[in-house]
């Protein structure tokens, strides 16, 4: 039995109206920048001064950028690495806390809160940490347990600068994921593992067969996350290295934080957003589809 | 026999959680040092050798000198700025969002699916594709250097009205079906009986649009110009770079590192029940 029509429409009106404040400002600022980005792009936009029609100008000379291709090199190294070792680190720290412990909070504090801190404030601490003085806490610590002989500029070399940018920002936002997994694991039910003991199956195949399936849906949510996290990588050059030494350290973001907002090119800063765009997607698919993959293998095995 | 086993587990137990909270020690290690810094005169935090994890003498000269600005940049004003910032992005950002998922979440209408397939999809959207020209449409709208240049934005995310969408389809609709008959109109039924019921739902997207904006930093960087307006993040830089060398300003800079920290630390204990049930439940959708 079809409602009347003017109902219909009463009640299409009457959630419209619900809607509309909230697609007010998806309309300015989400739906009108996609396209706004695109016009620009086309211009050599500046700030002041009218912006010029110049086709494909701003495409074709970030096309032919070394500097913009060396960016996208770093990000994605620091993607492929930084995306599956938060991510495992993220299944092992819930994992613990999932253990039946006494006085759960402290560690659950420690593991999980630093991903609600402020970027600029921790980075600061890591770069005191880090310092290149002999007394600074990285160096004293770790010639004391013998992994170094003498006090590093850790910040001079792209290696260990890159290490550390990794390291960081994984202790940094993992515990978002520790959250995401923790209410993943505890929603699988006890006896499947009763279930699996009495089948003889050990720890590991216990995780493959009953927790990994449980938490499947969980880790490519956060995966996705991670990968557009990963691409959207700035503070922690910002403050760290600048981008050095010698601008191997720079990211996409940062390229475009230098092209947009310090010359202030922001038609080609537009066209740059847009390389970043197509690059996410591919790689997300990527890491998604190798996700897929390696996920059912563990589970077919 | 038994009570052997028994004991054996409790120490068992107890054990594990020695080994857990050693290293979450650990792992806190840069807050504690953050912490430590702030407390010990400069010239003994540089010069010192080895390292003390006690600061002796213990002084609060750093954190006086965060409050009277010493770096030329007023940190306890940007804390101010910071709160009343986040405050109302949250407040604004809740009242926008809750309407919006009700409809999408209960209300038949024409162009929903769209509209709801497009929420998600811009989900995948890398932020910083909005970068640019959300700079200049601030730019032309004249709120640049403003506090609604940082707030307004943010209020067309989706995350959030996806979030709470997939709460309300959660709670059964008898409830309101029964409303609906005796009379309520749909607002009353909106904040009567579906708002009380996805408060979890609202704490924890509240709390993550509060930190979200507390620690934004990009996009403050951009738009905000003049030192009186900066938030918290931007007036920690530009207070750690007034001392020239980072080290000479090191205590000061530590001490406004916690002041940026030690706000969220006191929201997350207090709430962290809500943001486990409210982070895993929402996020994905169960």
């Amino acid at each position: 039995m079809a409602r009347p029509l003017s109902k219909r429409i009463r009640t299409g009106v009457g959630a419209y109206i619900f809607l509309l404040p909230h697609l007010f400002f998806f309309a300015l600022f989400v739906a009108a920048p996609l396209i706004y980005g695109m016009i620009m792009s086309f211009h050599d936009w500046r700030l002041l001064g009218e912006p010029r029609f110049i086709g494909l100008d701003n495409f074709s000379r970030v096309w032919n950028d070394s500097r913009f291709w060396e960016t996208v090199k770093n990000t994605v190294f620091f993607s492929a690495v930084s995306v599956p070792l938060t991510v495992v680190l993220g299944v092992v720290l819930a994992l613990i806390l999932n253990q039946k412990m006494y006085g759960k909070l402290w560690p659950l504090v420690a593991f999980v809160s630093p991903a609600f801190f402020g970027s600029i404030g921790i980075l600061f601490s890591w770069r005191w940490i880090l310092g290149s003085q002999p007394a600074a806490l990285a160096n004293y610590y770790l010639k004391q347990i013998g992994l170094i002989s003498d006090p590093m500029s850790w910040f001079k070399s792209a290696t260990f600068a890159w290490t550390w940018i990794i390291m960081i920002t994984a202790w940094w936002i993992v515990g978002f994921s520790v959250l995401l997994y923790i209410g993943a694991l505890q929603r699988i039910p006890q006896e499947q593992y009763e279930a699996a003991k009495i089948d003889g199956a050990g720890p590991w195949k216990r995780f493959v067969h009953v927790t990994l399936p449980w938490i499947r849906n969980v880790m490519f949510f956060d995966v996705a996350r991670h990968v557009l996290l990963a691409f959207g990588l700035f503070d922690q050059v910002y403050i760290l290295t600048g981008g050095g030494p010698a601008g191997s350290t720079r990211t996409m973001v940062y390229y475009l934080y230098l092209v947009g907002f310090e010359r202030q090119q922001l038609g080609r800063a537009a066209a740059i957003s847009w390389y970043i765009f197509m690059i996410v997607i591919a790689f997300g698919l990527i890491q998604l589809a190798l996700l897929t993959q390696s996920v059912r293998s563990a589970e077919v095995e | 026999m038994r009570i052997k086993k028994i004991r054996r587990s409790v120490i068992r137990k107890a054990a594990y959680s020695v080994l857990v909270w050693l290293l979450a020690a650990l792992w806190f290690v840069p807050i504690f040092w953050m912490l430590t810094t702030s407390l010990k005169p400069t010239t003994t935090a540089i010069t010192e050798d080895p390292p003390q994890w006690i600061p002796s003498p213990m002084t609060f000269e750093n954190y006086a000198a965060v409050a009277r600005a010493a770096g030329g940049i007023n940190v306890g004003r940007s804390v101010w700025n910071s709160f009343v910032v986040a405050g109302i992005a949250t407040i604004t950002g809740l009242l926008v969002a809750i309407p919006a998922a009700y409809a999408l979440a209960r209300l038949r209408f024409p162009g929903q699916r769209i509209i709801f397939w497009t929420y998600v999809a811009i989900l995948a959207f890398p932020s910083v594709l909005f970068l640019v020209p959300n700079f200049f449409i601030i730019n032309s709208l004249g709120l640049m250097n403003s506090f609604a240049a940082l707030i307004l934005p943010g209020l067309g995310g989706t995350f959030g009205v996806f979030m709470l969408r997939q709460y309300m389809l959660g709670i059964p609709r008898e409830l309101e079906e029964a409303a609906l008959i005796d009379g309520c109109s749909r607002v009353r039924i909106l904040t009567k009986i579906v708002v009380p019921l996805i408060r979890p739902a609202l704490v924890t997207l509240g709390i993550m649009t509060f930190l979200g904006s507390w620690n934004s930093f990009l996009w403050p960087l951009i738009v905000l110009t003049s030192s009186s307006k900066f938030t918290l993040p931007i007036a920690l830089v530009r207070f750690s770079a007034g001392w020239g060398d980072p080290y000479r300003g090191i205590g000061p800079s530590m001490a406004a590192a916690f002041i940026s920290v030690a706000p969220v630390l006191i929201i997350f204990v207090a709430f962290h029940r809500y943001l486990m049930r409210g982070v895993s439940l929402g996020s994905i959708g169960k």
